[in-house]
């Protein structure tokens, strides 16, 4: 497991969970990021805070091809570049004003986002689809240990539940206020049917509460 | 002395708001001020008595509705608003709103009207009027107080009693360090500024009680719909004032990039500076 994910790609939301027109928070190593997608359908992701007066762009919006900061309405392009201060309709924002910005890959149905210039693509998730998020409040090994196996480099666990095949996608584990926390995708075979989807989701909530006991016994003095 | 003492006692001097006179009794509202926790009751006799630490008696005066303290020695009196005592206006005792921010962003939220359409959508403001016209802010030497006169915003709904969008005028003061008063447009007396106040009581340097007052002229409004209108907005700002970082508010340039809007907002950073009220602001050198 890499400890610096600088360079690398971290799996943040699933393509599915990110409509086109809205913008959600998503977690990586820096911290709380802005993902958005815009009306056309890009992806991108900022930083979380808007340099006007160090809102959540988070809790923005989006408006075409632009994310909007909900305090006062000061609007970036996916490049990061200020392109519109309501205040001042006239002006054209000068280009020292801008978000940092970072890399962002859609793939196999994920979102990944890189804080560096990763060297290679996100791994390959061949055979796989995406089903859903969750995040476990514990760490990587808790879950690695709840689902008796281990995860790849790339942060793939596979493991078979009444008699399915289920593969978890984590993300670096954070340290978060109340604990550790460990952003996992679930992934199912592709091709499987609504039922097998249905029991892929509760096996994986089992692992989620199996992982959350064990971590919390651990905390206990 | 050293600076950090010096800015400690700045701001310890001060008055503050720590409750509403209507609700003061016997058993006392246990609060805090500036990290001290402490409790306004009324004695015996029916006198204000608010108590710190190992029950020492902080001072007290009652003035705009509110019962004001400091942990300190005051120097000066609590500032005037002589529009209080201007017969024919009714007096609102908004309540209070406990907002997890420095209490100077509290104050600096209040000074902006650019966020009206975003924040206050189709009551304070709304697009595509976001335009922030020139306007004059200063900090007049002689009552050592920010000043913002000659603002001008297209306001949907600018109170309770308005019926239609209009074009209000403000003119902004900040008297002490973390109070404003707000003189408006008042739509049933076009001679007269309705007012509206933000007297924000310091819990710690991240945390504060918002307590709004205002001295309007409007005999129409039950005074529960003021209540609510005003609750509202105070709300709508909490959402923006807790999601915003750092939470204290950063006194030296480069942290955030302020425009030409923000101008009555740059006035009070400098003029918070310069008297060393630092609590719940941040400085680089800290």
């Amino acid at each position: 497991m890499r400890s610096d994910t600088t360079g690398f790609w971290t799996p943040v939301a699933l393509s599915a969970d990110v409509l086109a027109g809205t913008v959600i928070p998503a977690r990586v190593s820096a911290g709380i990021i802005a993902l958005w997608r815009s009306q056309s359908g890009h992806v991108a992701a900022s930083a979380d805070r808007c340099p006007h007066r160090g809102m959540s762009l988070s809790h923005g919006f989006v408006r075409g091809e632009a994310l909007s900061c909900i305090y006062h309405g000061w609007s970036y392009g996916q490049d990061g570049r200020c392109v519109r201060i309501p205040a001042h309709p006239g002006l054209t924002p000068p280009e020292t004003i801008r978000v940092t910005t970072y890399a962002v890959r859609e793939s196999d149905g994920i979102v990944w986002v890189a804080e560096g210039t990763p060297a290679s693509d996100p791994p390959s998730l061949a055979g796989w689809i995406p089903l859903r998020t969750l995040t476990v409040e514990a760490d990587r090994e808790a879950i690695e240990t709840a689902a008796g196996a281990s995860a790849s480099a790339d942060g793939l666990l596979e493991t078979t539940r009444a008699d399915e095949r289920l593969c978890l996608l984590l993300s670096p584990s954070q340290q978060v206020r109340t604990g550790m926390q460990t952003v996992t995708h679930v992934l199912v075979a592709d091709g499987c049917l609504p039922p097998v989807r249905i029991a892929a989701s509760r096996s994986a909530e089992r692992l989620r509460r199996m992982a959350e006991t064990a971590a919390e016994k651990g905390r206990l003095p | 002395m050293t600076d950090d003492t010096a800015s400690a006692q700045a701001m310890t001097d001060e008055w503050y708001p720590v409750g509403l006179i209507s609700q003061l009794d016997k058993t006392g509202r246990q609060t805090a001020l500036m990290g001290e926790p402490i409790v306004v009751a009324h004695d015996a006799d029916g006198q204000a008595l608010v108590t710190g630490h190992n029950g020492r008696r902080l001072p007290v005066k009652l003035r705009y509705g509110h019962v004001w303290s400091s942990l300190g020695t005051p120097k000066k009196d609590i500032f005037a608003i002589p529009e209080a005592d201007q017969p024919g206006r009714r007096f609102v005792d908004v309540g209070v709103v406990r907002v997890r921010c420095s209490p100077l962003r509290a104050v600096e939220n209040f000074l902006d009207i650019a966020h009206f359409p975003f924040v206050h959508t189709d009551v304070l403001g709304a697009e595509p009027h976001t335009e922030v016209l020139n306007y004059t802010a200063e900090i007049r030497p002689d009552v050592d107080e920010v000043w913002a006169t000659e603002v001008k915003f297209y306001q949907p709904q600018a109170s309770k009693s308005a019926s239609g969008g209009i074009t209000t005028e403000y003119m902004y003061r900040v008297p002490a360090p973390t109070c404003s008063v707000l003189y408006k447009t008042c739509p049933p007396r076009p001679t007269e500024w309705d007012v509206i106040t933000l007297f924000v009581q310091p819990l710690a340097e991240d945390l504060c009680d918002v307590w709004p007052w205002m001295a309007l002229f409007d005999d129409e409004t039950a005074m529960t719909d003021l209540i609510h209108f005003q609750q509202m907005i105070f709300l709508q700002d909490r959402s923006i004032l807790e999601n915003q970082v750092p939470r204290l508010l950063p006194l030296d340039p480069g942290m955030e990039i302020p425009t030409r809007a923000d101008l009555t907002s740059i006035a009070y950073r400098r003029w918070l500076k310069r008297h060393n009220y630092t609590y719940g602001a941040q400085l680089v050198a800290r």
